[in-house]
């Protein structure tokens, strides 16, 4: 069977590492994405004399994911359901342009209460988190309940929020936005944390990274289960603490605000990324809700035997996915100080992409959150590194394109080797 | 085990002395216009096995979920200790001990054997997360009774031997209490081997007082493993029969030509057989 | 097959003479079912135009088109009707014929589908009545084409900027690769700066199209262009507003919005406020009311002379499907500081939207 199994009697280097990494529940597929974008990462470093591996260019590079990838977060849960959502960049569009309407014309027009009021960046926010959701449990409604194909539904989720931006002030562009709104995008000299909070929120991710290991230590001792090698565990909190602090000040903090003259920090909507992140991944396997998503797409029939309201579990996936929408339209409209009405056209295909680059199947049940993050920024830094290089966008699609398929082809090979 | 009555008729509690565990009355289910359950009445005891066998498309498996949940009756009588119960879905039938093992072994591939017997019914934290270290706890602690062999305790289902699967697909059964065991053809998926291994499991948990209601199309399973045989044909019930009283040829003629024991002549037994 | 063919050709004469009859019907007008139109047209006071709208919904035609057009056809004694399409191609041939039969003498239309509408103008010219294609072209080497000339477009936003910063390292920000309009606007541009890239003077340090003219896309393009450059990026010519929103965002991150000359063009409110706040160097703006005043007396001038040749201002053309057409390329105006009152006095902006965050006093138009 596979390397899966009990370690044999004389382990070799290369399996106990496997199986190491297997109980320390990282898959291997992972830690391939991550040798992949090491790679990516050096050698644009190496075309571009240097100009890649910089703070700037880093920091730059995690604003630029951040909106891709909070939505492929969501996109995980839709395909290893069997679904896909092919709306999500017209909702992105379609929210963020609801979101400038509240912020430019709704609370200082229709209501008359004026621009930059403390709250006009809640209420928009608000406004977009609500509709997002109430968007998603139509379409989540339709294709759960009604049992509409999503992808039907959401092509003509693609035509209709698209469509509907137009009915808005002719779709002319909304700028400039709420200022408070506009830190949700990075931009300016208040869009990130700057230099001693950034390091507190360091310190936080590291206690709580700390507190995970032992806390999973102590409850598989409670329950008499095999654990794994202490100097495992300390590994992963020593690594987890260490990326964390090479992120802040190697990254963000080395890279000093042009505006400001000192350090940056981590730019809020990369905050929102990471606190998405982890809440997505806590929904995906901690949560009942996540663990019947992946049930559910590993065998449909299977999930519905075992007693599962497998359609409210459908319908909950595009909920979620329209309040992500909003989330990745709040970060890119403030980041744009605009509301415009091709915001977001073809993000569905980058997001979809991000989401299959980090290992999400097709066929269903199969997919992490973490992993289509990272896919997200490796389809950033192919991008960005390709725009260092001055390669015409025309190019860069081939490139995209030819990476996409060469991903999940080499993914599929493997995993069939697996078996 | 309980007195017996003669072959040709469906109850085996005729004396009334026992309430049965089971009893499903006038049973009708009709897909568009056929009638795949007409008017099908079985039952079953504790610690029974009651085979229930037919050919393709005679109805017994729709009549089986008629009692699962898979899909409800659209007439009759469902009878639990003597209670009369509705039952529209798994989840209500879960409520009344009922657990069934599918043919198709409905098992998530993607996840491990403790997602697997916990599906739907997860263990939960105080902060009503996942209990993932619990349900592995409680899963090793069943597997170790019921099949010691098995070690793949956070592999994904798929990646396990059909005997494994169906262990695991029993235990996740028998964790829950079940009082009601419907296995749809348990050894379909299974090597010899295998097979023996859930031939096995079935005698311990029917030691256990558990009643089975045992879905084949195997004769030898059959004959190895039921007290008594209920036999359908074209969605009606031929009748039902003790095993200790019949032979397979005879069973056999009830389920090509629907004749009892009684009815059938040796020249009728001869064709089948041959 | 041929019976229905015959039938269906007698439905059209039918048609045809039903429509003579309406126009017999028409008190004020004389018969333009006839060859003898010149003899009718002497005279602006019986000339009719009526006007095809594609999709009146659409604000901009009620709200900037129609009114002038209006205005140019009663101040040369015409008179005006319409209809609209509602984004339908189907009606809109339908409703071409419909001025035909009301007795238009000349007819305006604003094409939903440049194709489709085809049949139904040659129908019309073959009666006597000329067409103006407005705004979009139909390809019929017979109408008279009524458009703002793109082709300036590239050209003003390049001037523009060359005249603030005629050297250094610029950047280019084009639209949609497959959209040719991008390449077209880029040739424009290298007529203007062409030499000096020749010469050395300019240096294009950063070229890039942008997908679906995404103003994302363009700050994402923007922000690597800096970061390849160190921020050494003298000028970002940009082909519209939009992607000049996203270019401005990508400066002012560095602390650059309001340093680097930035162009633009379609006249966004946004980018107009921009222009005032002095983040964007120069919007070029296609005034719909001059468009709309243009196609008035072109309509009133071919009621006295269907011949579209013959109107003032009118030259050859030749279209993209090799037909080869009469027409009138308007002037686009490169709005900047200086002329902000334009578009005020236009009423295409209100003077408070223009001037949202604007100093008072630093800008002419916001006082």
């Amino acid at each position: 069977m596979t390397d899966t199994q009990a370690a044999p009697a004389t382990p070799s280097k290369t399996s106990a590492l496997r199986s190491g990494l297997a109980s320390a529940e990282i898959d291997s597929r992972m830690v391939g994405m991550i040798l992949a974008t090491a790679v990516i990462w050096i050698s644009f470093n190496l075309l571009s004399d240097g100009d890649f591996l910089t703070a700037r260019n880093l920091w730059n590079l995690s604003v630029q994911s951040t909106s891709i990838a909070i939505m492929a977060t969501g996109m995980v849960l839709i395909i290893v359901s069997r679904n896909i959502d092919l709306s999500v960049g017209s909702l992105l569009g379609f929210l963020g342009y609801v979101m400038a309407m509240v912020q430019t014309r709704w609370i200082p027009n229709t209501f008359d209460l004026g621009l930059e009021r403390w709250y006009t960046w809640i209420v928009a926010l608000a406004v977009g988190l609500a509709l997002g959701a109430l968007v998603g449990a139509f379409q989540g409604f339709l294709v759960g309940y009604i049992k509409i194909p999503a992808f039907i539904v959401t092509l003509g989720g693609l035509l209709i929020w698209r469509g509907l931006i137009f009915r808005f002030e002719q779709g002319q562009t909304l700028s400039p936005l709420d200022s408070t709104f506009g830190r949700l995008g990075g931009g300016g000299a208040d869009g990130s944390l700057g230099d001693w909070k950034s390091w507190l929120v360091g310190g936080i991710a590291c206690a709580l990274i700390i507190a995970s290991v032992v806390l999973s230590r102590r409850r598989r001792q409670r329950y008499d289960l095999p654990l794994r090698p202490m100097w495992l565990d300390v590994g992963i909190a020593v690594l987890g603490c260490a990326v964390v602090v090479a992120g802040i000040g190697l990254v963000a903090n080395r890279y000093i605000s042009p505006i400001t003259g000192s350090p940056t920090g981590i730019a809020y909507p990369v905050v929102i990324l990471i606190m998405v992140t982890i809440l997505m991944t806590f929904l995906a396997r901690r949560r009942q809700f996540g663990r019947y998503v992946y049930a559910y797409g590993g065998n449909p029939e299977a999930a519905e035997l075992g007693g599962i309201n497998t359609r409210k579990v459908v319908m909950m996936t595009f909920v979620l996915m329209g309040v992500l929408c909003a989330v990745s339209a709040a970060v890119q409209t403030a980041r744009l100080d605009a509301a415009v009405t091709n915001l977001g056209v073809t993000n569905e295909l980058d997001v979809i992409s991000a989401a299959v680059i980090g290992g999400t199947s097709f066929a269903g049940g199969i997919g992490t959150i973490p992993g289509a993050v990272l896919g997200a920024v490796i389809m950033q830094s192919l991008r960005s590194g390709m725009v260092l290089l001055k390669v015409d966008s025309p190019t860069q699609d081939v490139v995209v394109g030819l990476v996409l398929i060469v991903a999940v082809g080499l993914d599929s090979t493997l995993r069939k080797g697996a078996k | 085990m309980t007195d017996l009555d003669t072959p040709g008729t469906a109850s085996a509690a005729s004396d009334g002395s026992r309430v049965p565990l089971v009893d499903m009355r006038d049973i009708r289910v009709s897909f568009g216009g056929v009638h795949a359950v007409d008017g099908v009445s079985i039952d079953l005891y504790a610690g029974e096995v009651v085979a229930l066998v037919g050919g393709n498309g005679a109805g017994k498996s729709t009549m089986i979920h008629t009692l699962a949940g898979a899909h409800p009756a659209d007439s009759g009588q469902i009878l639990i200790n003597g209670e009369p119960v509705t039952i529209n879905n798994p989840r209500d039938a879960r409520s009344y001990g009922v657990e069934t093992i599918y043919q198709k072994l409905a098992l998530a591939d993607n996840i491990d054997a403790a997602g697997n017997i916990f599906l739907g019914r997860e263990l939960k934290t105080r902060f009503g997360s996942l209990d993932d270290s619990a349900m592995s706890s409680a899963t090793q602690k069943l597997m170790a009774r019921l099949n010691p062999r098995f070690k793949n305790l956070r592999t994904p289902v798929k990646s396990l031997s059909g005997g494994q699967r169906q262990s695991v697909a029993i235990a996740r059964a028998v964790h829950f209490n079940a009082k009601i065991l419907i296995m749809d053809e348990p050894t379909a998926a299974l090597g010899p081997a295998e097979t023996a291994e859930v031939r096995e499991l079935i005698t311990q948990l029917k030691s256990e007082g558990i009643g089975i209601f045992l879905i084949s199309h195997d004769i030898h399973d059959v004959f190895d493993l039921a007290d008594r045989i209920s036999v359908m044909l074209q969605g009606k019930l031929v009748g039902t029969v003790n095993k200790a009283e019949v032979t397979k040829d005879e069973v056999l003629a009830m389920i090509i030509i629907g004749k009892m024991p009684g009815e059938v002549s040796t020249e009728e037994i001869e064709e089948i057989t041959h | 097959m041929r019976a229905r063919h015959v039938a269906s050709v007698a439905v059209a004469a039918g048609l045809v003479l039903a429509a003579c009859g309406s126009d017999d019907d028409t008190a004020s007008d004389d018969s333009t079912a006839t060859e003898d139109t010149e003899a009718s047209g002497g005279e602006g006071g019986d000339c009719v135009v009526g006007v095809s709208w594609n999709n009146f919904q659409e604000e901009r035609w009620g709200k900037f088109d129609e009114p002038a057009m209006k205005a140019a056809i009663e101040a040369g004694g015409g008179s005006y009707v319409s209809n609209d399409a509602k984004s339908s191609a189907e009606t809109q041939a339908s409703n071409v014929e419909n001025l035909v039969a009301q007795g238009a003498n000349a007819i305006v239309v604003l094409a939903q589908d440049g194709e489709a509408i085809i049949p139904s103008v040659q129908a019309a010219i073959a009666e006597g009545v000329p067409v103006i294609a407005y705004d979009r072209l139909i390809e019929d080497p017979d109408v008279l084409y009524l458009t703002f000339d793109n082709q300036l477009v590239g050209e003003m936003q390049a001037q523009a900027l060359f005249d603030i910063q005629p050297t250094g390292n610029w950047v280019v920000i084009k639209g949609n690769s497959a959209d040719a309009n991008a390449d077209f606007l880029r040739s424009g541009a290298e007529k203007v700066i062409g030499e000096a890239v020749a010469a050395g003077d300019i240096v294009i340090v950063g070229e890039d199209y942008t997908d679906n003219w995404d103003p994302a896309i363009a700050q994402t393009t923007m922000e690597g262009f800096l970061t390849a450059e160190n921020n050494e990026i003298d000028v970002a010519l940009v082909q519209n507003d939009g992607m000049a929103g996203g270019v401005i965002a990508a400066l002012d991150a560095q602390g650059l919005a309001g340093q680097v000359p930035v162009s633009g063009q379609d006249g966004d409110q946004a980018a107009l406020n921009r222009v005032a706040l002095g983040t964007q160097s120069v919007d070029v703006w296609k005034d719909a009311r001059e468009l709309g005043t243009a196609a008035g007396e072109a309509a009133i001038a071919l009621c006295a002379n269907p011949d579209p040749a013959s109107v003032e201002g009118a030259g050859p053309f030749t279209t993209p499907g090799g037909n080869e057409v009469s027409s009138i390329f308007l002037e686009p105006i490169p709005i900047t500081q200086e002329n902000l009152n334009l578009v005020v006095e236009a009423g295409w902006i209100s003077e408070e939207d223009l001037c949202q965050g604007v100093e008072a006093g630093t800008v002419a138009a916001c006082p």
